[in-house]
């Protein structure tokens, strides 16, 4: 059997330690994930819409689509509805899953059509605004009749909202996520 | 990727236009229009409640009494207690244009506002039996 050269090798481990890094720092975002998750339960935030939750958690979500990708954000995505359906219920993990695939589906979208010529602030926004339009979508299925189009304009501007803090505290994160050397 | 273009600002503009459009018609067009509170329990209609009386009420339907309903002066109808975990029915607050609509899902009690005499039949949704 051929032996790998010492390049070949240098290769695999750099590739090796960056899906560890990967795998690790998604962890680390379902963890900050859960945090927000309690923090937005405890807080006695007014309710936008039925069964619609203000996405501090989907966050973590849009950053693992920035930061590791596709594959680990809708990793993310899953785990997220699953610890919802663990600690609220189905309901709550069926809006949690269709919130954050939506996000990440606009997103995606949008990155791949425009690339670098969106900015982070607008792609926020619209992962924002995709994660409460996905949930009213889901509460629309599942309790029929109870959600209509008055809801939107309360979910835009709480999209914006939420896009918008969303691209500034990114700002603070980008410098010490490159030090991870993920790229 | 840059954090934010100068061409962002028609952007964001747009959206916040598009919301108040939205909310300025939905106003306008169910401004002088009767408007009812429907409630529901476990998807079905239980109760239709006037809103214009001009009256402060509490109340409570006879197919969950853990949820106590409050009818307020001005015409809205919000949820005043709830022996649920999450108390998301109340903080949802007052209710008062035709569309708006709040729950209480592990009690399944919803409230929607609905014109008088009328089906919600102008939203977009569909009804699956």
């Amino acid at each position: 059997m051929k032996e790998n050269t010492f390049e070949q090798t240098e290769e695999i481990n750099m590739a090796v330690s960056k899906k560890i890094i990967r795998v690790v720092f998604t962890g680390l975002l379902f963890a900050a994930a859960i945090v927000l998750s309690i923090a937005e339960n405890s807080l006695q935030i007014p309710v936008l819409a039925p069964g619609v939750k203000l996405g501090l958690a989907n966050v973590m979500v849009m950053y693992a689509l920035f930061f590791l990708g596709k594959r680990y954000a809708l990793l993310l995505a899953a785990l997220k509805a699953v610890f919802a359906l663990i600690t609220r219920g189905a309901v709550a993990g069926i809006l949690s899953l269709c919130g954050g695939l939506a996000s990440i589906l606009v997103m995606a979208l949008l990155l791949a059509f425009f690339g670098e010529r969106m900015s982070y602030l607008i792609v926020s926004i619209f992962g924002a605004i995709s994660h409460n339009l996905g949930q009213l979508a889901a509460v629309s299925v599942i309790y029929t009749g109870l959600v209509a189009l008055v809801h939107l304009p309360v979910l835009l501007v709480a999209g914006v909202v939420t896009g918008a803090a969303t691209a500034v505290l990114l700002k603070f994160l980008i410098p010490a996520v490159n030090r991870l050397g993920l790229k | 990727m840059r954090f934010f273009k100068k061409s962002d600002i028609p952007v964001i503009a747009g959206i916040l236009l598009i919301s108040l459009a939205l909310w300025g018609w939905y106003r306008i067009s169910y401004l002088d229009t009767p408007v009812v509170a429907a409630i529901y329990y476990d998807s079905e209609l239980v109760e239709v409640v006037e809103l214009n009386l001009n009256t402060e009420k509490e109340f409570r339907i006879k197919q969950q009494p853990d949820v106590v309903f409050k009818l307020h002066k001005d015409g809205s109808i919000s949820f005043l207690k709830s022996d649920c975990k999450d108390r998301l029915c109340i903080r949802s607050g007052r209710l008062k244009t035709v569309g708006q609509s709040a729950a209480c899902l592990p009690n399944k009690v919803s409230v929607k506002i609905i014109r008088k005499n009328k089906n919600a039949d102008h939203d977009l949704d569909i009804v699956i039996r």
